[in-house]
């Protein structure tokens, strides 16, 4: 009960400079669109995940009059083709979702704090700063001609070589602004685990006080209430993984809500970034699964004709085998990823209510305030949900892999849990 | 969709960077904090343990002073009642030995008092048998022979006088 106090209260904590940082990107975007009432574009959206967003917006389109948009970065972009520009939902959503080559600065749209393009283009090796391509510009690069990836491209907002006129996509090692995050977090998580290590060897059985005190506590929770129960005598040889899967995760989902750097990048809610972690799950699966593992996959204890003339039960058991890695890369994903729309939704509304009327957009902004508030809130419950999830889950992919008689015992005590967590959450 | 095509760039920096901190935390972090961990939590169930058994040892402690003092008063209450016992028994025993001694005196003193008593009545009758055969001698004139046989004679005189008395 104490650690959950505990815990708590040290997530209570965090929240308020999450909720400061909201109202600062509210804030942020109000200045960025007050001077104009803003019209908002029935876009042809072929994402199904914004469908939902944009047959709500359509609904208000009838009544809302065409009137300017003048965002200084959308200006740029598609000042050529048209004078009435407009918010567009998808674009603003996706360009936080997605990953970018810069990474933005509040309460300024024109300028990104560059980041390294590093790119294996037909000729070699190119580097150069990200910020020579900002808002679309070509650059050249000694022989080669690099742009971003517009709107109608085939590769939208990605890096790509222009070789007469068409566009193809170079070996893209960039530091993107997710790869710039990622390092953040292991150096954030590295720095913390260290500092508690340090702090360990020096004072020994002297339990830490305050911040480090937390992230002990945490250790403890995850160690002790998942690793160690569900692995037993095999938790000393797996826990350094789990546990490292728990806190990259964690402070990777708390870092993505933080509006502005070196937060707000969308990591846990990119799915290059849950497979590779669920990638690295199905490993220590199968590499260190034991004799019985294997047996139960290509010969499992069912009747014969089940797998005899044709092995429908090897079939579905391996296939099980890529599906519990997918299942996490798709949850943790999933999650993340909507927990983030929704507050940029929620923030979008106020524009897009502004643009009917001051009163209603008004409204709009104190509700969506206290949404977004309530959304971040949830979400800080989420980060540390998913990272305990994606952990717990690990552990009994790994658990179910080791060999012996405890096999049995795992399957019924912790497969139900797992099961059913799984259920809830997804 | 790119919200679902993985990226390759960012799965490469990912598998790379979540490596090295996997094999820096697993090499200088993590087994220093999950040993703290584990042996904290040792420390703890033996400190449970230790103060339960302690505690233990303590009642026991308790118990058996409480034991040893309700002995000693026992003892103690032994070793009164029996001085007790052996002062009434001591008081007896002078009691009676000084009964006996004083007895003793008594019967001594009785004996010599009857012997006293007998040797004076022995006395007297012979001074009586003396006077009666001067007076008998007077009387007849004739100095009776102070003989054994007149002395007897008086003796059984006497004896038959006691007798009758």
């Amino acid at each position: 009960m104490r650690l959950l106090n505990r815990l708590t209260a040290n997530i209570l904590r965090s929240l308020l400079p999450v909720a400061l940082v909201l109202v600062g990107t509210v804030a942020a975007h109000a200045t960025a669109f007050d001077m104009d009432t803003v019209e908002k574009v029935p876009d042809n959206a072929d994402s199904t995940v914004v469908a939902g967003i944009n047959s709500a917006v359509a609904a208000l389109d009838d009544s809302t009059p065409a009137v300017e948009n003048v965002t200084p970065e959308e200006h740029a972009e598609t000042a050529a083709e048209e004078e009435k520009s407009a918010i567009n939902p998808k674009k603003i959503i996706f360009e936080h979702l997605l990953d970018g080559y810069g990474w933005e600065v509040p309460f300024d749209h024109h300028h990104r704090i560059p980041l390294p393009v590093i790119a294996y283009a037909s000729d070699g090796l190119h580097c150069f700063s990200s910020a020579h391509l900002n808002h679309g510009a070509v650059y050249q690069d000694g022989d080669v001609t690099f742009t971003v990836g517009g709107d109608e491209s085939k590769y939208p907002g990605k890096l790509v070589e222009l070789v007469n006129g068409e566009e193809i996509r170079p070996w893209d090692f960039s530091i993107t602004k997710n790869v710039c995050a990622v390092f953040i977090c292991v150096l954030v998580v590295g720095g913390l685990m260290l500092w508690l290590a340090s702090f360990k060897r020096r004072n020994g059985f002297k339990a830490p006080r305050k911040g480090l005190g937390a992230i002990e506590a945490v250790v403890a929770f995850v160690y002790d209430g998942v690793i160690k129960p569900i692995l037993g005598p095999q938790a000393k040889r797996f826990a350094p993984y789990l546990m490292t899967v728990f806190f990259f995760i964690l402070v990777m989902n708390l870092l993505g809500l933080i509006v502005i750097f070196p937060g707000g990048a969308n990591l846990t809610g990119n799915i290059a970034v849950t497979l590779v972690l669920s990638i690295c799950t199905f490993l220590a699966t199968n590499v260190f699964a034991g004799k019985h593992y294997w047996k139960e996959i290509f010969w499992p204890d069912v009747p014969l004709w089940l797998k005899v003339p044709l092995p429908i039960m090897p079939v579905i058991e391996i296939f099980g085998m890529f599906t519990k890695p997918a299942a996490l890369t798709i949850r943790l994903f999933a999650n993340m990823m909507g927990g983030h729309m929704i507050v940029i939704t929620l923030t979008l509304l106020i524009f897009i209510f502004s643009a009917i009327s001051p009163v209603a957009g008004g409204g709009a902004t104190v509700v969506s305030l206290l949404f977004s508030i309530f959304m971040l809130l949830i979400d800080t419950l989420v980060s540390f949900i998913q990272a305990y999830v994606f952990t717990m889950l690990s552990t009994i992919f790994i658990g179910l892999a080791q060999e012996g008689e405890e096999h049995k015992e795992l399957e019924e005590d912790h497969g139900h849990v797992g099961k059913a967590i799984e259920d809830t959450l997804i | 969709m790119e919200l679902f095509t993985p990226d390759f760039g960012l799965v490469f920096w990912m598998f790379v960077a979540f490596g090295i901190l996997f094999l820096v935390l697993w090499k200088f972090a993590w087994p220093v904090i999950l040993k703290s961990v584990d042996e904290r939590a040792e420390l703890i169930d033996k400190g449970v343990e230790y103060a339960q058994q302690a505690k233990e040892q303590l009642d026991n402690a308790r118990n058996e002073a409480q034991q040893y003092i309700a002995e000693a008063r026992r003892q103690q209450a032994d070793i009164l009642r029996e001085a007790d016992k052996m002062k009434l028994q001591i008081i007896d025993e002078a009691r009676s030995a000084a009964q006996t001694e004083a007895q003793k005196v008594m019967d001594n003193a009785k004996l010599q008092i009857e012997q006293q008593q007998k040797e004076a009545q022995q006395q007297f009758r012979n001074q009586v048998s003396d006077f009666a055969l001067q007076v008998a001698g007077k009387i007849i004139g004739n100095e009776l022979q102070n003989d054994k046989a007149q002395e007897k004679l008086v003796d059984s005189i006497l004896d038959n006088m006691e007798d009758n008395k």
